[in-house]
């Protein structure tokens, strides 16, 4: 009932269904309503209750089964019902004929043929004009539901409707209509040029909010804005909307006309974007909003209207969300985990008191899949268009760095079963962030440098971050790893980041990262060790047996690794580093006198390994691209006899110590290696989070960027400016780093401070161009930066290649797409038959209702005749066993023996009655006449087979109700 | 059209669950807990429109297409009255601040047949709740709009049971200030 079960009283609630008292009737009727599905069993019983309680005298009970019908139709009900219901359409309540008229639709959607029965009639309510303004009501809104599942049935209709529209003063019924010539205009252009003066009419004059959004939604849907033939009306009526919209999302207060205002904006973009992204301010206001419903039609806005001019307030904005919804994670910073019990408490304090005046708006808890979705569309919004809108590189890996820290943590494995948890695929978010630096990386050659040093500092991030010991989960680890690995020439501090390396190993968790991990290692180790030009010192041979070593250490216990793809790797490397390591033992180092190579293993064999091209991104279809050699038969099997192959390795088993060691590597971590964590020095710098540090030039980048990403950001800038004469350094970084520094200010009073006077040089060579253009403000100085494209094979062939893979895809989409439709979504109604039905056969329009009622009239005749036969049988059976004294259990059985026999008494009578029609009562017979004709025409439809089944069904129905009389 | 009109109230427990696609109990109550968990955690002033319980959004996208866009529930209406909720989900062939407006017509039927109403009467009088639904949406269709004759077409099939003496509780009515809420009526 009220979210609990009930199908357990399904019978009684037929019991009090069938009750002749109205009072008792009505309850019983509700619990069916609430109850009974299209499969509950009693159903088949209420069958001819719902038959008579429809052809009752009284309109409230007339109205409980027209009510009920429509949460309990199935087929077969709406088969015997319809009947019973049409007469209804005529009916003199008004409020029993619209009643009947949804119910008629509902019908129709599990039963079409209902619907060519029903429609004439429903048309003629619909053109009549003295009909109940309510009754009207309800068939457009009928209409409407139809009309967007079937337009083409509908156009005829149109003056009717547009008469409806422009007269009728009910603005729930205009919205209604309106939003059904949306569904009508791309079919019938002509009809834009009617509907386009009441509309604008409507939008000018309305004072109903509803009916105005309407409007401007038609016009939106309706494809009004494409398809006006001139093109300063069309853009007039764009710019009336568009400005109409922007007054709702104005609206202070109102919260649901900002949502639908957003709501049309989202589908007006589609065709015109100038004029959506013209109202950039309201809509990127909204990103603020404290709702999210609003918050996420904002950001799917604002995604398609990015250029290089907004990309970075809009990018900040959204990132201020993040963080400032991430608390937890603020104090993750490495500031804070520096572990100097001062700078911890000068945290909270600081935070202690920024947050009430930061964070009162944004205090709402935002869900992971909110901020996932954030993530995302950030990602999506600067590699639009490989990074046409991205200015400032160093920016975006600022940014990228920053979003690893915010990424919110996947849900994990379930770690005792080993399953992924059943939900919808988890991407980790953290890997696409990750993935986008190595893209940038990859990319932008100019970048590559910083890329790396974000990776660097990313790896020593989630060292840090996770506590020794626990397993390193982060998505982003993968792309890092990488990039450190692949350019490893580019590295600040080579040793560093090896030992970073060395220390992650152990800890990570998927075999893939343990793979890509141990690549890197060797790429790192080969740019320290493999130089050439440095001496071979005892110094370096000390150096580099001992880096060998360390190294191996790490790697022996991933030969055993489980998995095959690791195992490989660190049997190969250590083979090799083994060797290595005896080639640098072996080679004596080169004294003053004597002067000795390096191992050429060292300096040549490794780093070959590594060197040789560089590696490019390659479009996605390139490889459709590549020629298929002659003579390659992919096709042909690699071995011929590859499935005995296959077989034979299933049967090898795993010992049982064997077994054990992979217990072990599984349940008990290596103990962590000792080398001391080496968080970044700069993190080691006071918390420059201070009010004061807002320097005016850079708005809003501390608040959505770490401190130490910040304080990075801040000394390359100082670096940069630092021969810029209009440069003013902000004092906070004096400040912060040298506090003698700031003493000795303070006591010297600011006279003395010299740093902090802007002394203008003068530079008598540059001093034209200053003059030139002094009050311009500076143009962002736009980064030469070459973002190199996706390579991919040329020729004619590629666009065949292309279009190959889109044709697959496309194929499969649709493959998917007939897949999905047969599973439906929740609360979905199945409008899939009345979809492919058509109104349009007017040749047996209403023939089907006749025909039935033929049927049912034939029907008749034969259950009374199988009634009589039936009595008249049990009487001759009552006689017979009176006479043989049988007991009264015995009649029982008897009966129901015959009852068998006199079934198919029945389907012979009712073929019989069948052949002979004459003897039918005078109105069937008229009947029969009329729709004789057709009579052949329909006989092959697919509503017809039914038809003759259902009889029998009655009939068992009929049985099945007297035993429950007699029972009862 | 209408896919579920719910009424629960501040603690989640449903006072009216009408769902006019038929759907099994367990998933019904799912989908209630799943709104209500939404709408309990709505900040005040934010719209009256929620973001798709995670039963609905999932079935939702895997209709990707266009095309059947217009059966599947896609639009979670709530109103917050006092101690209950009103929630309305529906298909895009709804207008959603039409939507707004039938709950609010729904409440202002209710208060005219309980005189004042609240959640007690709610509890004691569903059959009431249920008729004067089936007065203005049958099948997941809106029927009627109209104040006047939803509670015309209520009363005709019965007296509405009088609650006991009113001791002076504090009503839904008065309580959250229907009168005050009349702003909403000028839109339709």
């Amino acid at each position: 009932m009220v979210g609990h079960d009930m199908s357990w009283a399904s019978f009684h609630v037929l019991e009090v269904m069938s009750s002749p008292k109205y009072h008792q009737k009505r309850v019983g009727y509700l619990g069916a309503v609430q109850s009974f599905r299209q499969d509950t069993e009693v159903l088949m019983l209420a069958t001819n209750l719902l038959k008579k309680d429809l052809a009752a005298t009284t309109p409230t009970v007339i109205s409980l089964p027209i009510a009920t019908l429509p949460h309990v139709i199935t087929p077969s009900l709406a088969l015997s019902t319809l009947a019973d219901l049409l007469p209804r359409l005529n009916h003199s309540h008004a409020n029993i004929r619209k009643k009947t008229l949804v119910t008629l639709y509902r019908l129709a959607l599990v039963y079409p043929e209902a619907l060519r029965a029903a429609w004439p009639k429903i048309k003629d309510r619909l053109m009549d004009p003295n009909e109940d303004p309510s009754v009207t009501a309800a068939i457009v809104n009928v209409v409407c539901e139809l009309g967007s599942r079937r337009p083409h049935d509908f156009l005829p209709l149109a003056p009717r409707l547009f008469e409806l529209l422009v007269d009728s003063g009910n603005n729930w019924m205009a919205i209604k209509l309106i939003k059904l010539f949306a569904t009508l205009t791309p079919l019938e252009p002509r009809l834009v040029k009617k509907l386009l003066p009441p509309l604008t009419n409507i939008i000018r004059t309305t004072p109903a909010m509803s009916l105005l959004y309407e409007c401007i939604n038609g016009i939106i849907q309706g494809g009004i804005l494409d398809n006006a033939e001139d093109i300063s009306g069309a853009d007039e009526i764009a710019t009336l909307c568009v400005n109409k919209l922007r007054g709702m999302i104005m609206i202070n207060g109102d919260a649901n006309l900002k949502y639908v205002a957003l709501l049309a904006f989202n589908k007006i973009v589609l065709t015109h974007p100038h004029l959506v992204s013209q109202q950039e301010d309201v809509i990127l206001e909204c990103i603020d909003s404290s709702d999210i419903t609003i918050r996420v039609q904002a950001l799917n806005l604002v995604k398609g209207m990015v250029t290089s001019d907004n990309l970075v307030p809009i990018v900040s904005r959204l990132m201020k969300q993040l963080k400032s919804s991430s608390p937890s994670k603020d104090r993750r910073t490495p500031g804070s985990s520096s572990n100097t019990p001062e700078t911890e408490s000068d945290d909270e304090a600081q935070t202690a008191i920024t947050a009430p005046t930061v964070r009162d708006t944004q205090a709402l808890l935002i869900p992971d899949d909110y901020r996932i979705d954030i993530i995302e569309r950030i990602l999506f919004m600067c590699s639009k268009d490989n990074y046409s809108s991205v200015l400032d590189f160093d920016w975006y890996i600022d940014v990228l760095t920053q979003l690893v820290r915010m990424a919110p943590v996947p849900r994990t494995f379930d770690a005792d079963t080993g399953a992924l948890l059943p939900t919808r695929q988890q991407v980790d978010v953290s890997e696409k962030v990750g993935d986008e630096l190595r893209n940038v990386a990859v990319k932008v050659r100019a970048m590559r440098a910083t890329a790396v040093r974000a990776a660097d500092v990313i790896l020593d991030q989630l060292l840090t971050d996770n506590p020794v010991g626990h397993p390193l989960s982060s998505g982003a680890l993968k792309s890092t790893i990488w990039i450190i690995g692949e350019y490893s020439i580019q590295l600040a501090m080579p040793d560093d980041s090896l030992n970073g390396l060395l220390q992650a190993i152990p800890r990570i968790g998927k075999p893939e990262i343990i793979a890509v991990a141990l690549h890197a290692t060797a790429k790192v180790f080969s740019s320290i060790a493999g130089s050439e030009l440095e001496p071979w010192t005892s110094e370096r041979k000390s150096r580099i047996s001992l880096l060998l070593a360390r190294i191996l250490d790490v790697l022996d216990p991933l030969a055993l690794h489980p998995n095959l793809e690791v195992q490989e790797r660190a049997v190969e490397f250590i083979e090799l580093l083994k060797l290595t390591a005896e080639a640098a033992s072996g080679q004596p180092p080169s004294t003053d006198e004597n002067n000795q190579e390096p191992p050429l293993l060292l300096t040549q064999a490794i780093p070959s390994l590594f060197a040789g091209w560089e590696l490019n991104s390659v479009a996605i279809h390139a490889q459709k691209n590549v020629p298929l050699p002659g003579g390659l038969d992919l096709d042909e099997p690699i071995h011929s006899n590859l499935g005995r192959l296959l077989a034979q390795t299933d049967i090898v088993t795993l010992q049982s110590d064997e077994a054990d060691d992979f217990e072990i590597y599984y349940h008990q971590r290596p103990p962590p290696s000792s080398i001391s964590s080496s968080a970044p020095a700069i993190s080691r710098l006071a918390d420059p989070e201070d009010d004061m540090a807002n320097s005016y030039q850079q708005p809003s980048e501390e608040s959505y960027l770490d401190a130490d990403i910040l304080a990075k950001r801040r000394a390359e800038r100082l670096e940069k400016n630092k021969d810029d004469p209009f440069y003013i350094p902000s004092d906070n970084i004096l400040r912060t780093s040298t506090p003698i520094h700031n003493i000795l200010q303070n006591n010297n009073g600011p006279a003395l401070d010299i740093d902090s006077i802007p002394v203008m040089q003068l530079d008598l060579e540059k001093i034209g161009q200053t003059v030139a253009a002094p009050s311009r403000p500076r143009p962002q100085p736009r980064q030469r930066v070459i973002v190199a494209a996706d390579e991919t094979l040329e020729g004619s062939d590629s666009g065949t290649g292309r279009q190959y893979d889109s044709e697959n895809s496309s194929v499969n989409l649709t493959k998917a797409k007939s897949k999905k439709s047969k599973q439906h979504s929740l609360l979905q109604v199945d409008s899939s038959t009345i979809g492919s039905f058509s109104l349009e056969g007017n040749a047996s329009e209403g023939f089907d209702y006749e025909r039935q009622q033929r049927e049912e009239a034939e029907m008749q005749q034969a259950m009374k005749e199988v009634e009589r036969l039936r009595l008249e049988m049990q009487r001759a059976n009552e006689r017979i066993q009176m006479a043989q004294g049988a007991d009264v259990q015995g009649v029982v059985i008897k009966k129901k023996k015959k009852k068998v026999v006199k079934k198919t008494a029945g389907d012979d009578e009712n073929e019989a009655t069948t052949v002979k029609p004459k003897k039918k009562t005078k109105k069937a017979a008229t009947q029969t006449v009329e729709g004789n004709e057709p009579g052949g025409a329909t006989e092959d439809m697919p509503g017809s087979p039914p038809v003759k089944v259902v009889p029998k069904k009655k009939k068992k129905k009929k049985a099945s109700v007297e035993e429950v009389e007699a029972t009862g | 059209m209408i896919s579920a009109f719910l009424v629960f109230n501040g603690q989640g427990q449903p006072r009216l669950t009408k769902f006019y696609t038929q759907l099994d109990t367990s998933i019904q109550q799912r989908l209630i807990s799943e709104i209500f968990t939404l709408v309990s955690n709505r900040p005040a002033g934010s719209c009256n429109f929620l973001p798709l319980p995670p039963l609905l959004a999932a079935s939702s996208t895997s209709h990707s297409s266009t095309e059947e866009q217009s059966d599947v529930p896609s639009l979670v209406t709530y109103r917050h009255y006092a101690t209950l909720y009103f929630i309305i989900i529906s298909t895009t062939t709804e207008s959603p601040l039409a939507l707004i407006d039938l709950i609010q017509v729904y409440v202002e039927a209710l208060d005219k047949l309980f005189e004042n109403v609240c959640e007690l009467d709610l509890i004691f009088n569903f059959e009431t709740l249920h008729a004067t639904l089936s007065e203005m949406i049958i099948g997941g269709v809106v029927i009627e709009t109209s104040l006047d004759r939803i509670v015309a077409g209520v009363r005709a099939q019965g007296t509405v049971a009088k609650r006991p003496v009113n001791e002076g509780r504090s009503t839904i009515g008065s309580g959250m200030g229907i009168g005050g809420n009349f702003a909403w009526t000028g839109r339709v």
